[in-house]
């Protein structure tokens, strides 16, 4: 009897975490500007397809990462990636799906040293809500200020991340998305204006 | 005409991924170098294995290369470069600055201002700026963590106080962020400008020495320099290129031996060639 087997997903290891690593690179590059990752994170089933395509695109046995208590979101990235779990302390990569577990993860992640200010984590944050913030962002990549109306999740985050007073190049990197596939960054040298 | 035997882009996507990390790192802390495992390729290293690295792991399919040496499309670097990833990838190549997605550059900035869309992949033979002050790699890491530049700073004097003038003429450092000192590749000063709040993103990779760094879009870039000796890039008032005419773009000076003469043309071949089909 011949059967036939199916892929549970169809993402593309080769070129869809091409044109991923290419959003993520514009969404660094461009604090604030939002990107869309949901064709190739629709081809992953799953609660968080968004995640596990960054996490297709970024993770493997070098680095490690942490899913904040979601035990199935760990199984899925380490079956997938075989990145090692690890505690949120010293975790490369921190996928956070539930927002109220954002406040402590970044006051917890690594955040690089002086000398080593890669060895600081990014921290990925579902973002589902709608948005009610009016937030004004300089820094690198931004032309001068940037007005952008972002979740009450991303400002939380940003006003913790910056009450941590990293003493830059320390710091942590911060990616926001949607469970739409709808993505963006606030790197570490983005600043909020005072409101 | 592509060869279905090696993996797209050539390298194997443990290594590419390595390297997407170590850009998205270099771009979050610009003008910090991010040290990576560099992968053995078939061109020694030296010859642009870190610039490769970088475009093999950016690119894609739907992607327009252009590959650059000294502003030139045709040098037989660039030519290389060009038939190397086109056999592992199948992309489109053009010589056109506007029409390239990503552009692999060694040692020039085009003439014509880049947009934000577009990424400029720089070949680094030597990242790091303070070498020439500081021979030990580990001191050198000390001093970017301390922010630490004084030894540069003395380096710079000094070539004042002896020849009047600061005599670098190229890899002329700047500092990224006003936080780190960096090392823009050798282009010539003509091109430090151009850093400067970009609209492109900048990426530079070293191969031999096994770092990444970057400039992101809107990121201020100042060369180095005194309050009452201002920064200056090399100037060629009076000459213009013998081809197209220009005369605000980087001239290579060329010496014809049979009959002495000297005269100059564009460096950025393609340029010239745009400025001269104006005509």
């Amino acid at each position: 009897m011949i059967s036939t087997l199916s892929k549970k997903h169809n993402f593309s290891i080769v070129f869809n975490s091409q044109k991923i690593f290419r959003l993520l690179l514009e969404a660094m590059s461009n604090p604030a500007r939002v990107v869309s990752i949901s064709k190739y994170a629709s081809k992953l089933v799953g609660e968080h397809p968004a995640f596990l395509a960054v996490a297709m695109t970024l993770l493997d046995n070098e680095v490690s990462f942490h899913t904040c208590k979601n035990q199935s979101l760990s199984d899925e990235i380490l079956s997938l990636t075989l990145a090692k779990s690890e505690p949120l302390e010293s975790a490369d990569y921190i996928f956070v799906s539930n927002p109220k577990d954002a406040g402590y993860a970044i006051e917890n992640a690594k955040r690089g040293t002086l000398a080593d200010p890669h060895k600081s984590a990014t921290i990925i944050i579902r973002n589902d809500d709608p948005p009610v913030c009016r937030l004004t962002l300089f820094g690198p990549g931004i032309e001068d200020r940037i007005t952008v109306h972002v979740t009450q999740t991303v400002r939380d985050a940003i006003v913790m991340r910056d009450g941590q007073y990293h003493e830059y190049p320390e710091g942590i990197d911060l990616l926001f998305v949607s469970s739409m596939g709808e993505l963006y960054a606030i790197p570490r040298l983005t600043r909020m204006e005072a409101e | 005409m592509v060869n279905k035997n090696y993996n797209f882009a050539f390298l194997d996507e443990g290594s590419k991924r390595e390297i997407r990390r170590a850009a998205l790192k270099a771009v979050a802390i610009p003008g910090y170098q991010v040290p990576f495992g560099s992968r053995e390729l078939p061109i020694g290293r030296g010859w642009g294995t870190g610039g490769i690295q970088l475009t093999l792991s950016l690119i894609g399919p739907d992607d327009v290369l252009k590959v650059i040496d000294q502003g030139s499309d045709e040098s037989v670097n660039a030519e290389n470069i060009k038939k190397f990833v086109g056999i592992c990838t199948g992309v489109k190549t053009t010589t056109d600055t506007r029409e390239a997605t990503l552009i692999q550059t060694r040692h020039r900035i085009p003439e014509i201002p880049m947009t934000n869309g577009q990424i400029l992949v720089f070949q680094v033979p030597i990242p790091e700026p303070l070498r020439i002050v500081e021979a030990r790699e580990e001191a050198t890491k000390k001093m970017h963590a301390e922010k630490d530049y004084a030894p540069m700073w003395l380096q710079l004097y000094e070539s004042l106080v002896k020849y009047k003038k600061v005599t670098v003429s190229s890899e002329y450092p700047c500092m990224a962020g006003g936080r780190y000192m960096m090392n823009p590749s050798p282009i010539p000063k003509f091109d430090n400008p151009k850093l400067h709040r970009a609209e492109c993103l900048y990426l530079f990779g070293a191969g031999r020495e096994k770092k990444i760094y970057a400039i992101p879009p809107h990121t201020e870039v100042v060369s180095l320099a005194f309050d009452d000796v201002p920064f200056e890039r090399e100037s060629f008032k009076g000459k213009k290129c013998r081809l197209c005419g220009s005369e605000n773009t980087y001239l290579d000076e060329v010496f014809d031996r049979e009959t002495g003469g000297r005269f100059y043309q564009c460096s950025d071949t393609s340029y010239c060639r745009e400025v001269r089909s104006w005509s």
